[in-house]
Parts: C-alpha cells; sequence; structure tokens
C-alpha cells in the first residue's frame, strides 16, 4: 500500500517536531529518505554585528542571549577571552562560582533533551516525568542566581553573586535528589522495549565519519570519539576537579542517549566537588572599560559540544570583533549523514539526538491590574503560590503530591 | 416508527453514544494525565472542546476535493455509531440484531478508517497523505489479530450473532478464561484501530503534524474527533460483549452501570498502554502484528477448536 | 619542551618564513600569521603532518583594506592552532578547505555571506546564514555597513501590500 512514487516534504521552518525554526527539506520514498536539505539561518539575528556597537559589558548580556539553554555557556566562553585578552587575574572562587553554574546548567540541559526526546519517539510520560524532575535544578539556579534562564552571574572578571552555605546544603540536596532519578532514567532508557526499538541503530554516525564531520559534545562522544574540552582545554576549575569522559561505541541515538544520561552522574559528582573544595576569597577583579588590544579564542564545554568564541579587542571599549561558534552549527551536518536510507519516523529523534538549541521563556510576568491600571511585578514564589491557590480553588490539591515527592 | 427513531438517535442510540464518547475520552486525558503526573481537565472539557471546535472557521485547502474532504467525517461518524446499535450493552437483546450481527460489527469499524484515509487523501497535504498511506499499512496489521481474537470466541459459543455469543458465555462463565489470549490480542488490536498508544503512528505529531487530520478544522474536526472517540467506545463494548459479558442478564439498572464500568475499565487500559509505551516505527509495528499478534491469534483460535471439539460435545 | 613549543619548532624547521611569526599566546594557544600565497601548505602540513584534527571554526574579520580569517583548529591535546591570514579586499578569494574537514563548508557560506569573501571550489548548496532574498552586494559584517533605514521601510510595505 506504500506509496512508491518520490516526493519532498517540508519539516520546518514551522513543524511540530522542531522547536526553533530550521528548515529540512526531505525527499522520501514511501517511508524512506532520500535525501536532506538543510537551511539554517531564521534565527539569525546578528548579535556578532551588534556587539561590536556595544561596550564589553553590555555584549556579556547580550552574549548571554544566545540561547536560552545554554547562556551561562556563552556568558562564560565570552568573559574568559575577554579576561585573557585583558589579562586579568580571576579569582579561583569565582572560577568554582563559574563552574556549579555550569554543570548545574548542563544537568538541566540534560534533562531537558531527555524530555525532548521522550517527545520526538511519541512518549510524552517521559517527558512530563524528566520536566518535572528539572524543576528542582532550575529552582536551585534561581537560588543561586536570581534567574531560572539567562543567570547573569558572569561579569568580566569574576562572578556577580557570592554563594552561603545554606545555599550549598540546597544544592546538595537537590543533587542527591536527582541522582536517584538519574538512575532510574538510566534504568527507563537501557531496559524499556519500545524505547530501545527506537533509538538503537537508528541515526548511525560512525566514528569515522564523527571525526571527519567535525562532531562535537555528546554526539561525538556518542560515536567513541574521546574529546571534551573540560578535560582536553581546561578553563575554570576543572582542572582542579576529577571526573570522567563519557563515551560510547554503539555509534546511535542510543549511543548519545547514554553518553548524556552517564555525564548527569559525572555533572553530580563535579558539581560534590565544587562544593567541597570551594576557595574562599573573593569573587571578581576590576575591569577596565577599555580592553587593550589583542585577540583571544576560548572554548567551553556545552551541554551540546564545544562552544567557541573569539574576540579582537582593539583598545577601546567596545569589542573589533566577535565570532561565537555554538555547538549545533558544528554537529548539524552530521544529520544529514545520519538521516540518509532512514526512515521518516527517525527523523525527530535523529534531529533532536543532536540537541539543537531553543529557547525558554522567561519567568517575570507583568501582571496590570484593570481597575487601577498599575503595572505589578509578581516574582517566582509569589506566581508559584498564586498558581497553586489557583488550583485549589478548582478542587486540585498539590500538597499531598508534593509530600510524596519529597520537595515540600 | 417513534420508538425506534427515538432509540436510534437518542437512547442507546447517537446521543447517548456521543456523550460516552465524551465521557471516555474524559477517562482517557484524565488518567493518562494522571498517569503522567499531570492534573489533567476537569470533566467537562472534551464537550468544551468540541462547542468550541463547533464555532470554529471550517478551513477547507483549494487544492482538495471539497465533497470527499466535507463528506468523510460524517462517514466516519455514522458507521461508528451504526456498528454500536447491533451490540448488546446492558441486556442480551441490542437495538439491531441478526445471525451475522459480530461481522457486519467489525466491518462497520473498518469504515471509519477507510474515511479517514479518504479524507486524508482527498485534502492533498502531503503530511495527511503519509498519514492516510500509514493507517492504510496500519490496518492491514492489526485487522487481522483483531478478527481472530473475536472470532476464536465466537466460535467456542458457536453463533456469528453478538448476542447468541454473550448468551453462550453468561450460561459458561468459566469459559471466558479460556480466550484471554484472545482478549489480550483483540485488546492491543484495538489500540493500533483507534490510532492509539504505540501504534498512533498515522497521526505521529512530530513527524507527520497530525497526519489525517492535518488540514481539517472546525466542525470537520470536531466530528472527526468525535467518530474516533465513538469509536473507541464500540470497541471498548464490543470487547466487554464478547469476553467480559459480566451482568447482562442482571436488571437493566445494574447492568447499565457495569456496562459503564467496562467500558471504563477498557479505556482504562488503553491509556495505560498509551502512557507506558513510546511510539513504534510503521516497520515495527507491522512486524510486531504479524510476528506476535497473528500467531498467538492463531493459537487462540486452534485452542478454541480443540476445546470445541472435546468440551463441547 | 612543552609540545607548544614542540610545534613552534616543527613549525619553523619546514617553513623557514614562519620565524618569528609564531606566538603562544598562552598555554594551548599558538597564533600564526600567514601570507595567502603559503597558507595552503601550512594548513596542509599543520592538518596532515601535527594531526590538528578538528576544525573549531573559521572567523572572518574586516581590517581596512583586507579581510582577515582565522583557521581556528585543534588537536587531542587541546591545542588550538590559529592560523591567520590577509585575503585582500579586491579579489578576495579563499580556496576552501571542505578536502580536509567536510564540516567547514558552513563556515564557509558564513564567511561568503556575511563578508563577501569567495570561497574558490566550494560545491553549491543552500546559502547560510543569510535569507534569499537578501541582496547580493551587501555584507553586514564589513565594518562600514548599516542597516538600511529606507530598505526596511520598503519591506514592510511590499509586505503589506502583498497581504
Amino acid at each position: 500500500m506504500r506509496e512508491q512514487r518520490k516526493f519532498k516534504i517540508p519539516i520546518g521552518p514551522q513543524h511540530p517536531a522542531l522547536k526553533e525554526p530550521e528548515s529540512f527539506s526531505v525527499a522520501l520514498k514511501g517511508e524512506k529518505i532520500l535525501g536532506v536539505d538543510i537551511r539554517l539561518g531564521y534565527n539569525h539575528r546578528g548579535i556578532e554585528k551588534a556587539c561590536e556597537e556595544r561596550t564589553y559589558v553590555q555584549d556579556v548580556y547580550l552574549i548571554e542571549r544566545i540561547c536560552g539553554i545554554c547562556s551561562h555557556t556563552h556568558s562564560t566562553c565570552f568573559v574568559q577571552a575577554v579576561e585573557e585578552i585583558a589579562q586579568l587575574a580571576v579569582p579561583k572562587r569565582a572560577l568554582y562560582i563559574r563552574t556549579l553554574v555550569g554543570e548545574l546548567e548542563r544537568v538541566h540541559s540534560h534533562y531537558l533533551w531527555l524530555g525532548v526526546a521522550g517527545h520526538e519517539i511519541g512518549f510524552d510520560t517521559l517527558l512530563m516525568y524528566t520536566w518535572r524532575d528539572r524543576e528542582a535544578i532550575m529552582d536551585i539556579l534561581a537560588l543561586l542566581t536570581g534567574n531560572r534562564v539567562n543567570y547573569g552571574i558572569n561579569t568580566i572578571g569574576g562572578v556577580r553573586r557570592d554563594i552561603d552555605s545554606a545555599q550549598t546544603k540546597e544544592v546538595l540536596k537537590a543533587v542527591e535528589q536527582l541522582e536517584e532519578r538519574t538512575h532510574y532514567y538510566i534504568e527507563i532508557a537501557t531496559e524499556d522495549m519500545a524505547i530501545s526499538k527506537r533509538l538503537s541503530g537508528v541515526g548511525m554516525l560512525p566514528q569515522e565519519d564523527a571525526l571527519r564531520l567535525g562532531a562535537v559534545g555528546p554526539t561525538a562522544r556518542g560515536s567513541g570519539v574521546n574529546r571534551d574540552v573540560r578535560r582536553d582545554d581546561p578553563y575554570a576549575a576543572y582542572e582542579e576537579l576529577s571526573f570522567d569522559v563519557i563515551t560510547d561505541t554503539h555509534c546511535d541515538v542510543y549511543g548519545r542517549t547514554v553518553v548524556r544520561l552517564k555525564e548527569l552522574l559525572e555533572s553530580f559528582k563535579i558539581i560534590r566537588q565544587v562544593l567541597k573544595n570551594m576557595p574562599q576569597g573573593p569573587i571578581a577583579v576590576k575591569a577596565p572599560r577599555k580592553i587593550p588590544a589583542g585577540e583571544a579564542l576560548s572554548r567551553y564545554e556545552a551541554p551540546r559540544g564545544e562552544d567557541v568564541h573569539y574576540v579582537k579587542a582593539n583598545g577601546t571599549d567596545k569589542p573589533e570583533r566577535v565570532k561565537v561558534r555554538a555547538p549545533t552549527l558544528a554537529n548539524v551536518r552530521t544529520v544529514k549523514q545520519m538521516l540518509k536510507d532512514r526512515f521518516l519516523a527517525d527523523m525527530p529523534i535523529v534531529i533532536a539526538a543532536i540537541d539543537p538549541c531553543f529557547s525558554c521563556t522567561d519567568r517575570m510576568v507583568e501582571i496590570k491590574n484593570v481597575d487601577s491600571e498599575k503595572e505589578k511585578i509578581i516574582s517566582w514564589p509569589e506566581l508559584r503560590s498564586l498558581s497553586i491557590e489557583w488550583y485549589k480553588a478548582q478542587g486540585v490539591d498539590f500538597t499531598k503530591l508534593n509530600k510524596k515527592l519529597g520537595n515540600v | 416508527m417513534v420508538g425506534s427513531i427515538f432509540s436510534v438517535l437518542l437512547f442507546p442510540g447517537f446521543l447517548f453514544v456521543s456523550v460516552l464518547a465524551l465521557y471516555s475520552e474524559f477517562i482517557d486525558r484524565k488518567i493518562y494525565a494522571r498517569l503522567q503526573n499531570r492534573v489533567g481537565p476537569p470533566w467537562f472539557q472534551p464537550l468544551a472542546d468540541f462547542i468550541k471546535l463547533l464555532a470554529k472557521e471550517d478551513i477547507v485547502p483549494e487544492e482538495a476535493n471539497r465533497n470527499m474532504f466535507n463528506l468523510a467525517p460524517a462517514f466516519a461518524l455514522c458507521a461508528a455509531v451504526t456498528a454500536f446499535l447491533y451490540i448488546p450493552l446492558w441486556s442480551f437483546n441490542s437495538l439491531c440484531s441478526f445471525g451475522g450481527d459480530s461481522i457486519v460489527v467489525l466491518y462497520l469499524l473498518t469504515i471509519p478508517t477507510l474515511a479517514f484515509f479518504i479524507g486524508g487523501w482527498y485534502s492533498t497535504s502531503l503530511f495527511a497523505r503519509i498519514g492516510t498511506v500509514r493507517s492504510l499499512t496500519q490496518l492491514v496489521a492489526y485487522e487481522v489479530p483483531l478478527f481472530m481474537g473475536i472470532l476464536s470466541a465466537a466460535l467456542l459459543a458457536d453463533s456469528w450473532s453478538l448476542r447468541d455469543i454473550a448468551f453462550f458465555y453468561t450460561q459458561h462463565p468459566l469459559y471466558i478464561l479460556l480466550n484471554s489470549i484472545g482478549f489480550v490480542v483483540a485488546l492491543i488490536s484495538l489500540l493500533g484501530k483507534l490510532e492509539k498508544g504505540p501504534f498512533d503512528i498515522p497521526e505521529a505529531e512530530t513527524e507527520v503534524v497530525a497526519g489525517v487530520f492535518t488540514e481539517y478544522s472546525g466542525r470537520n474536526l470536531a466530528f472527526l474527533k468525535l467518530s474516533l472517540n465513538v469509536e473507541m467506545v464500540v470497541g471498548a463494548s464490543l470487547l466487554a460483549a464478547v469476553f467480559l459479558p459480566f451482568g447482562l442478564n442482571a436488571n437493566p439498572l445494574a447492568g447499565f452501570f457495569f456496562f459503564i464500568l467496562k467500558v471504563s475499565a477498557i479505556v482504562a487500559i488503553l491509556s495505560l498502554m498509551r502512557t507506558i509505551t513510546a511510539r513504534l516505527r510503521i516497520d515495527q509495528m507491522i512486524r510486531f502484528c504479524w510476528k506476535y499478534m497473528a500467531p498467538f491469534a492463531i493459537l487462540q483460535l486452534v485452542i478454541n477448536l480443540i476445546l470445541k471439539g472435546v468440551l463441547l460435545r | 619542551m612543552s609540545l607548544e613549543e614542540k610545534i613552534k619548532q616543527a613549525l619553523v624547521s619546514k617553513f623557514d618564513f614562519l620565524a618569528g611569526r609564531i606566538v603562544i599566546s598562552r598555554p594551548r594557544r599558538i597564533f600564526i600569521q600567514v601570507e595567502l600565497e603559503r597558507l595552503n601548505d601550512v594548513f596542509d602540513y599543520a592538518v596532515k603532518q601535527l594531526v590538528f584534527s578538528h576544525l573549531c571554526t573559521i572567523t572572518g574579520l574586516d581590517e581596512g583594506l583586507t579581510f582577515g580569517v582565522v583557521y581556528h583548529i585543534a588537536d587531542k591535546n587541546g591545542i588550538v592552532l590559529n592560523l591567520r591570514t590577509a585575503v585582500p579586499k579586491i579579489n578576495p578569494v579563499l580556496r576552501t578547505i571542505t578536502f580536509y574537514f567536510p564540516g567547514a563548508e558552513i563556515y564557509e557560506r558564513e564567511l561568503m555571506d556575511l563578508l563577501g569573501v569567495k570561497i574558490d571550489s566550494l560545491p553549491p548548496g543552500l546559502r547560510y546564514p543569510l535569507p534569499d532574498d537578501w541582496p547580493q552586494d551587501e555584507f553586514p559584517l564589513r565594518k562600514g555597513w548599516k542597516p538600511k533605514a529606507e530598505n526596511r521601510e520598503q519591506k514592510t510595505e511590499n509586505r503589506e501590500q502583498k497581504t
């Protein structure tokens, strides 16, 4: 009954499988994919150009908004380059805090990815579970930095917020809870029949192809490429921390899933070490407004892979050139290879398996009170209690559920 | 005359089955949500969705065949509701009944799938066309185990009439247990028919947007959704009548209560199954159906043939 | 001797014109300025003999009369070689490096779109990252480029007329 004629279907720029505008034009024969044309650039916002017209400090916040998920990645990568040019000695404590936030970000990103992957293979239950658990890490990030995304913790010369012992305790508590959940998800992903059926052998990327195409991050490590900037080109506090680089030789989506899940456990390890070994001292040094002429290349292991920033300074308070290479750009070419002769049904998960970036929403809302015409800004706890009250009025009580989950 | 119009249109016909369909959609969504640790919709949500969709603009694609596109939802709904009339619900007597009505019900249940095919195909959307091709491919895979599962129960009861089957198993309640393989096979096939759970391949959101339903909107979409839900009710009550014929000889009120309970239980099992599985690929689904489901259905058939020779001499 | 020094020595002994042009700015970062004519030789040597097997990215810069192009290539020890060359603005042509790194295609297209550097023998493909209807002679990353206000207004007008 399958139609044997060739035809082309547009996946994107708008399509339920994609959370971000990209266009994949897929040539199909029946259910088989003959070829894929990838058209990117729908999200090009001219940030590199805009950076040249703003001061370094402004750029930190602009660059943080490149991506909603790995915002800390980009801002850290950028400030590292600027600090290198200006030859600032960033205090150790600041580096540790950066590492901490970076790893928390990796945890939330991998959790997010796991949920999206579940959704792409039609397993929404996994999505709901992982995203529920992810809330714990979002809360921790909000506690440490004041924001759930776009943390704004980096500044040139250090970080903007210190961490105290009460916060440390909260982080450890959340990490413990999440570690338990992660073991559970590893069990699900490796033992569930339907999941392994959908992931095994799908999106094959042999090691030589991964190397040839320049894949980075979990995409490369899932193909047995032992490459991790945190170990190879250590930045922040990674030189003083011990952790393993997870690789897997399955070379398929399953391998990438396993890599991400095991990386979560490594992240928890790193977070514990960071909190234990965090040195005392100042959290920032004062940075000059004008950065001396020079250039630097900074690399950072984002949750999705290697993030590269190149900054050239010309002695003024504005950079001459800022170049950003996000990990997805390095990985997107592998998709073409992975989709060859596969089924249309594999397309969403194969695309999702490189973990393409997409933006998150902000948590602050402005409420306009109709009567008084006054704008009111609601904070996150207030917003949360408001919503709980609302549900209570609808006859739904979360207190029992919360108790069961242990996050009272 | 007036009485039969009342039965066909209102109770236990069209109106009743529609209400039941909305009810089972609620059960399905609520259980699905609760199992996923969500709150889930309030009880009136399916009805609210239906009314809202009725009020929305009805868009027909320019390229589409207008008549076919608009007729498909009506076809699907009518076929599903008609099938309902042949099924014994809370007493042995269904509204219409004759010697071979189990076959008729099974065929009437196939028509919605074909109607979806026609609607999707004539909407000329690429996503809808892939969806239609998928749903027909899937039809070939689940239909055979479903038929065999139900017919082997019929074989043991020595009748093609649903009424006689139900009557037979009420007389010999223990024989129900003999059909348990067939029941499981039919239940899983029903998931394929309803395009739910691991078999929601034709409308896989992340692949083909909404498959057959991609181009549908407004009133047409409302009726398509309703007919899917009616199909769910009919499928559940068919399985209930064949495999779980309890309470059919009780008084009508208790019987009615039992009927609702049985339908709810079957719908709950279906939503449980779709909660705990990932969507299969079409080739995996077909392999699964022919490799596991069909052999098990044949096994049930053989068991029942032997039993019939030995037990019911 | 550190790895960086070894790489520096290997490069200088192979290409004597590189003496004094190799800067090790910090551990694991080497910057090299190469003439356009000799770029391919140095690049070939670095990739094939020194096993710089991973292309981080390609950066394009507007340096007044020339375009600066920096190839950032890394090896497995985390050392990044920044090969920097200058392309005259009059006839900015570079040879593609997709023979070495197929993944470089997208970075080269970015150079084409944003700076107007022409890439020799690059296989045909879709452009990146600018939209298909972007004017051929406008390159936003060039220093003098400003978004034209009247252009933008005209575009919205066109769109309004269409709808």
